[in-house]
């Protein structure tokens, strides 16, 4: 039964990850937008950030989802969830006025505490891949036979 | 696809988390590099502060994002360049709108395109004195309004049609 948790949550977070990368992917520019507005990001490693994180997110999420260095895509994911709940609560702090920029580059959902709630779900999600020894089937136990 | 244990967690279990953290991170830089290699719209690895800083009286394209507009065919595309039409290269088809002459230019055309109509505004890269004109603009009702990231310079290099200077633009 902890195996199917194990295997629900890293679907559900892997698929969340590839979703969420898609429009980010095909429009670096709208996105790297998106970053500026939260101000965090310094204008010389803005074009990187933009660049990057949508593969980060697409490599970790098939991942995730296939099953391959289950543990270290959890760790990812995890450690995203993190940044993006710091980045949401600092932009809500300053009164920043901006969209999330989370699933897609145009406009999209305001930052919020519903978004705060959901990406700590997203947190919780990945602890299971990570933690756990065993989460239904992988990739990864091809290699280790 | 039969399904292995993982090593259990404790001991080892940060050396194999941060060492698959590391190859899955050095993945997704290579394929990073790989596609921004590959995109003919690449964007610059040093962001222009100018593009994030100004605020803009109306929303960028790419000259990726033009092209498709311009082969729709619902966009009129329009110079804003100070220079005397059929002087200069300039996008095929475009009209000519400078902010010297804004009121005889703009009487010019609205024979030609309505307040409602969509419009791209393009100069020569320099985006502070496009989103200008865009501004003014607005101020006489015109909404639909984009504005051309790089200029002409960069609708060239994206394959974008040209009109040569000796045939130039209209009015």
């Amino acid at each position: 039964m902890k195996r199917w948790i194990g295997l629900l949550c890293r679907w559900a977070v892997g698929g969340t990850f590839i979703f969420a990368a898609l429009d980010k992917l095909q429009h670096p520019q709208a996105f790297a937008t998106v970053i500026h507005n939260y101000h965090l990001v310094p204008m010389p490693l803005l074009h990187g950030a933009a660049l990057l994180l949508p593969m980060v997110e697409i490599v970790i999420g098939l991942a995730l989802v296939v099953g391959w260095q289950r543990r270290g895509a959890a760790f990812w994911a995890a450690g995203l969830s993190l940044v993006f709940m710091a980045a949401i609560s600092s932009a809500l702090l300053r009164g920043l006025d901006i969209s999330c920029g989370c699933f897609n580059t145009d406009g999209g959902h305001a930052v919020g505490m519903s978004l705060l709630f959901r990406d700590l779900l997203l947190l919780a999600a990945c602890l299971p891949p990570m933690l756990m020894r065993d989460s239904g089937p992988e990739i990864d136990s091809l290699f280790r036979q | 696809m039969t399904s292995h244990p993982a090593p259990n967690p404790g001991r080892g279990f940060w050396p194999v988390t941060l060492r698959q953290a590391g190859v899955l991170l050095a993945v997704a830089v290579g394929l990073t590099a790989l596609v921004w290699a590959v995109r003919p719209d690449r964007l610059p690895l040093v962001a222009d502060a100018a593009v994030y800083e100004l605020e803009l009286a109306a929303p960028l394209v790419t000259p990726a994002e033009a092209l498709v507009l311009f082969d729709d065919g619902d966009f009129l595309f329009l110079d804003t360049r100070p220079v005397d039409p059929g002087t200069v290269d300039t996008i095929s088809g475009a009209f000519t709108l400078r902010a010297a002459t804004f009121d005889d230019d703009l009487r010019l055309l609205t024979d030609i395109f309505l307040p409602e109509d969509p419009l791209l505004l393009f100069g020569d890269g320099d985006l502070s004195p496009v989103s200008n004109l865009a501004a003014r603009l607005q101020a006489r009702g015109y909404e639909n309004l984009v504005i051309l990231k790089g200029g002409l310079a960069d609708w060239a290099r994206a394959g974008g049609e040209t009109t040569p200077a000796e045939t130039g633009g209209t009015p």
